[in-house]
């Protein structure tokens, strides 16, 4: 169970340095653990798990070589990457250009700050937990649309374009829906939101069913996943990117290292989604037997693997048509799915 | 929903089912059937320099320099350039030239693809098939003729 | 089956059945300056200043609805055009006309405002040959660089000059950028050579409004490797069937060959034994199955993006047949497997094993076809996207010459194997696949079906092949090692590739290579109707209907 002491704190006490110096070098020790953790995810997950994974899906082999279950390959790719020719395209909007894979891959480490991941890893437990972390990873369409704009190219300014439209049409839906989890808590706080599902829901032949609200509100955990899959850009809401249409979309006239910071930027940006759906609807770290951590990191790559295997077999959906479906479709849903839990609490009078 | 349902179930089903269809080479060797064209292989043995091949290449590959006497003197075969039609196999009167099985041949550049007669006599069989039994049956081929050391570069 | 309104033009025929040449001279009139006997069709010698009197005339008096091919050709003492027509309703209805133009002045009035498919075969042959054409929308060259000198197929092109083009005299790409002016709503965007979804080296020069295709103009041209000057030096009886495998490599290598084979064996009158057309039938289906599966493939790469699980199951499927395509002809792509006259080899030994292989690939068909339905055709999405996206009208694919399942696809029931039998293809059981809906989705449901239809094909070849006596499996016709056609013999001859019709235009000069090898590539037409398929939908729409055309750039560029 997430302890109430924040991370830096705990870090502190450890160090035993106190005054103001005690606290930065404990917040900065705690962020970069936070960081160091989610980047590892993330290694594993771009040039390794992902391959692996697609290669399940389409009956092939994948990665072996390198190491055991090629898992050397980790290193392999990233020397590769970073030593590859930082090519900037003439013309390019410059600092945009620089900055824009910085923003995307900040925005998404910097939510990491409020969610709670077991076992006293939590840097931060602010009481607007849950705006801070939908404000700070929007910030992350503003990284995609410099990144797209600065490129001086017409498929990246589609991207960047699409992004944004995207973004915005999700992001509605998506605050909406986690309101209705609000509706339950009564408060904002990611330490709270968590807690309020340790609750029992039912108890069925012995086995305690704990209140997630992915149990308790089944309809607002759908709604939430689909509109996810579009805030993090993946099939069959993978426009920005799009290869077969626009090339690579924002990312098209990006190489080597700020590759890598995009390409990061979105596999973290992956797990954060994982994390939120993780926190506000499967009970954030908890689970039987196994530590907070494990179980936290476990949803989130369940989540992840639900991502690639929307890649592997959902076609995508055409621009104009996700914009339909995310202003008639999911906006109404989640407002009617709003509207309803309220009802029903107030009915109920819980 | 439920044709989506039932395309995301059916790749689940390839992911779970564990299996693959692709194959580590080169440990695991393609199968390539015994028709199979690949590189050629020429015994001066048997060629009577007649420039039928060299006659029929379509883009020509087979380069041959003989004396007035009609004697052979250099047989060239640019594998590389080559476009694997056996033809030349197929008008050779003696079957002095061969296409065996084999497709395995690197070069560091494009001239190391060019096989003078020894490279082209030193082209292994390809696990000891004969190329003619399965393309042209009455037509016998020469493995075991003249073996020698196996040098690709 | 059609839906469009028919209108019932037949042309003029004899007791026989065959086209009455004197009724077509009649109805031209006094255009006609000769007759000429060509051996698939009656040719009509017609003067330069009358082409679109005389096409229009065919077209709408004597139901000649199908311009098929255009071919230039440079003579000692004129050029000339001739174009190949043809009646959809019935291809086997063929006529010709020649319009010959002095080599001092070689123009002649453009076809292209009677049949809209002339405009590309026209620029093909301005590009070549050196025809000009009077009155032609946009008279450029189409396979080679605008600063190209001279013109390859004609006879006095020196081709030890060496092109020298500077960086400044090329076309600046972005030239365009700004069209319609400064303060126009409009991007200009070029789509390939290099994109991922062109399928090969295409480029689409588009014109976008936001997202929405306002123009395309396909660039073609990329991949041209002068195959019909490559076939032109080569000798009909050897040197120029492994080239076929190198058009469209899907791989339909099998039935390239027989487009070839089967121009040259009119030409040089030779008859195949009946137990080499079954071979031939057999595996020119199966290079059908191979083409349509890669086609399907890579529809659902376009649609769902580059990871899609389809694309591997497609390749995988695909495979197998490569894996028995390989058995017989001893190559998995370029077969080089026909000869004039029959086909190589027979069937691999043992026998009995090579048709157990063949029956449990047709055998494990269905329930391969099944999964595709269920991941593709049944998924909502999917639908969403393509039902009513790259709508061609029967009439508009008419009028480009669109053939195979494209044509299918818009409700047009043409198909060579059956309406112009050769083979044998008209002692088997087996349906011709149309579906009326004329997008995306109708062209691929289309592809998918005739892999059905192609196995039951196979699956026929297969028992007939089993059940031949011993003694009379003739694999090929005796015919000597050197083939020298009459001079003057002029044939063209088409039939149904994996893309639609795929002919081969074949004058004879008496020497033993061919005087003009013309081919006539079904992709090259189709593709020149992708303006009317996608101006006004959105840029996945058009890379969808790309897709769906299944263009292999081999083919169109040749």
């Amino acid at each position: 169970m997430a302890t109430a002491t924040p991370l830096p704190d705990t870090i502190q006490d450890i160090l035993g340095i106190g005054g103001f110096a005690g606290e930065l070098l404990s917040m900065l020790l705690g962020a970069a653990l936070v960081g160091t953790i989610m980047l590892t995810m993330t290694a594993f997950a771009g040039p390794w798990a992902k391959r692996k994974i697609t290669a399940a899906f389409t009956d092939r082999i994948s990665v072996n070589r390198i190491g055991p279950m090629g898992l050397g390959t980790i290193i392999v790719d990233a020397v590769r990457l970073l030593s590859k020719e930082l090519i900037i395209p003439e013309g390019a909007d410059r600092p945009a250009y620089d900055i824009a894979p910085v923003v995307l891959a900040g925005s998404a480490l910097l939510a990491f700050a409020v969610i709670p991941m077991g076992n006293g890893i939590h840097l931060a437990d602010p009481e607007t937990g849950l705006v801070f972390v939908f404000a700070i990873a929007s910030i992350a369409s503003l990284g995609l649309l410099m990144g797209g704009y600065a490129s001086n190219n017409k498929y990246s300014l589609l991207g960047g374009l699409r992004a944004v439209a995207q973004n915005i049409a999700y992001e509605i839906p998506l605050v909406v829906t986690a309101a209705s989890v609000v509706l339950f808590t009564g408060s904002l706080q990611m330490s709270e939101i968590v807690a309020a599902q340790t609750v029992e829901l039912v108890t069925i032949a012995g086995i305690r069913i704990p209140a997630w609200f992915a149990f308790v509100n089944p309809f607002a955990f759908v709604l939430f996943m689909i509109a996810n899959l579009a805030e993090v850009g993946r099939n069959p809401f993978d426009t920005p990117e799009a290869p077969t249409e626009i090339v690579g979309g924002y990312q098209t006239e990006y190489s080597s290292v700020y590759f890598v910071l995009f390409y990061l930027g979105e596999f973290v940006h992956i797990f954060l989604g994982g994390a939120i759906i993780a926190t506000l609807f499967l009970g954030g770290p908890a689970g039987p037997f196994l530590p907070g951590f494990v179980w936290f990191t476990i949803k989130i790559w369940a989540v992840f693997l639900f991502t690639q295997w929307c890649r592997s077999a959902v076609p995508r959906v055409r621009i104009d048509q996700i914009i339909e479906i995310g202003w008639k479709g999911l906006l109404v849903l989640s407002f009617a799915n709003l509207l309803l839990t309220a009802v029903i609490l107030g009915v109920l009078g819980l | 929903m439920i044709g989506l349902l039932k395309g995301m179930a059916t790749t689940m089903k390839h992911a779970l089912d564990g299996e693959t269809f692709t194959v580590e080479y080169p440990e695991e060797a393609p199968e390539v059937s015994p028709r199979f064209r690949g590189v050629h292989k020429f015994s001066q043995e048997r060629c009577i320099w007649c420039r039928q091949c060299e006659n029929v290449c379509p883009n020509d590959t087979i380069q041959i320099v003989t004396d007035k006497q009609r004697n052979g003197e250099q047989y060239n075969l640019h594998v590389g350039q080559c476009i694997y039609c056996r033809l030349c196999e197929e008008v050779c009167p003696v079957d002095a030239i061969l296409l065996t099985e084999n497709f395995e041949f690197t070069g560091d550049t494009k001239h190391d693809l060019v096989f003078n007669k020894e490279q082209l006599k030193n082209v292994p069989w390809y696990n000891d098939l004969d190329p003619l039994a399965s393309r042209e049956p009455d037509r016998g081929s020469w493995v075991g003729e003249g073996e020698g050391e196996v040098d690709y570069q | 089956m059609s839906t469009y309104e028919e209108r019932n033009v037949e042309p003029p025929t004899t007791e026989s059945g065959d086209v009455d040449g004197d009724a077509i001279e009649a109805l031209l009139g006094d255009h006609v300056l000769d007759r000429e006997e060509h051996l698939n069709a009656d040719a009509y010698v017609v003067r330069a200043d009358a082409v679109q009197d005389v096409l229009q005339t065919l077209k709408d008096d004597a139901g000649f609805d199908h311009l098929s091919c255009v071919t230039a050709e440079e003579h000692e003492d004129r050029f000339e055009s001739i174009y190949h027509l043809k009646q959809y309703d019935d291809p086997t209805n063929e006529v010709s006309i020649v319009v010959p133009t002095s080599r001092e002045e070689p123009v002649s009035e453009s076809a292209a405002p009677v049949f809209r498919t002339a405009d590309w075969h026209e620029r093909e042959a301005y590009d070549l040959v050196g025809v000009q054409y009077d009155d032609h929308p946009n008279l450029e060259r189409i396979l080679l660089p605008d600063t190209w000198q001279g013109h390859p197929l004609g006879l006095d092109y020196n081709q030890d000059k060496p092109q020298i083009v500077t960086f400044e005299e090329n076309k600046n790409p972005l030239e365009d950028h700004a069209r319609g002016g400064e303060d126009s709503d409009t991007m200009f965007l070029n789509i390939g050579p290099h994109h991922p979804a062109t399928h090969g080296v295409l480029h689409v020069e588009t014109v976008l409004d936001g997202e929405q295709v306002a123009d395309v103009n396909p660039d073609i041209g990329y991949l041209h490797r002068c195959e019909e000057q490559m076939a032109q030096k080569g000798t009909y009886r050897y040197q120029i069937m492994p080239y076929p495998d190198r058009w469209d490599y899907g791989p339909g290598g099998i039935i390239n060959e027989w487009a070839y084979a089967r121009a040259a064996e009119d030409l040089a009158d030779i008859e195949v034994p009946e137990y080499a057309q079954v071979i031939r039938t057999m595996g020119s289906e199966m290079c059908r199955i191979a083409c349509h599966l890669l086609a399907t493939a890579t529809f659902a790469l376009d649609l769902y993006g580059d990871f899609t699980a389809i694309f591997m199951y497609g390749m995988r499927d695909r495979e197998i047949v490569q894996n028995l395509l390989e058995d017989l002809t001893g190559q998995r792509m370029m077969f080089n497997y026909l000869r004039l006259g029959g086909v190589v080899w027979d069937i691999p030994e043992p026998r009995d094993e090579y048709f157990e292989n063949v029956r449990d690939f047709l055998d494990d068909l269905p329930a391969k076809l099944d999964e595709y339905h269920d991941l593709i055709t049944e998924n909502e999405i999917f639908q969403s996207r393509c039902v009513d996206t790259g709508y061609l009208d029967p009439e508009v694919a008419k009028n480009y010459g669109v053939t195979g399942p494209v044509a299918r696809g818009s409700g047009i029931d043409y198909d060579l194997r059956r309406d112009d039998s050769y083979g044998y293809y008209d002692e088997l059981e087996w349906d011709v696949v149309t579906e009326d809906g004329g997008d995306n989705f109708a062209r691929l449901l289309v592809r998918m079906r005739e892999i059905e239809q192609s196995a039951r094909i196979i699956e026929q070849c297969v028992d007939l092949l089993e059940d031949w006596p011993e003694d009379e499996r003739n694999i090929q016709a005796n015919v000597p090692r050197t083939l020298k056609p009459e001079a003057g013999k002029e044939t063209y001859r088409a039939v149904e590739g994996a893309k639609g019709e795929l002919g081969i235009y074949i004058r004879a000069d008496g020497t033993e290579k061919p005087g003009r090898f013309k081919i006539r590539s079904p992709a090259f037409s189709n593709l020149s109707a992708l303006k009317e398929m996608s101006t006004g939908e959105y840029i996945p729409d058009l890379v969808a209907t790309l897709g769906s055309l299944d263009v292999i750039l081999g083919e169109v560029d040749r």
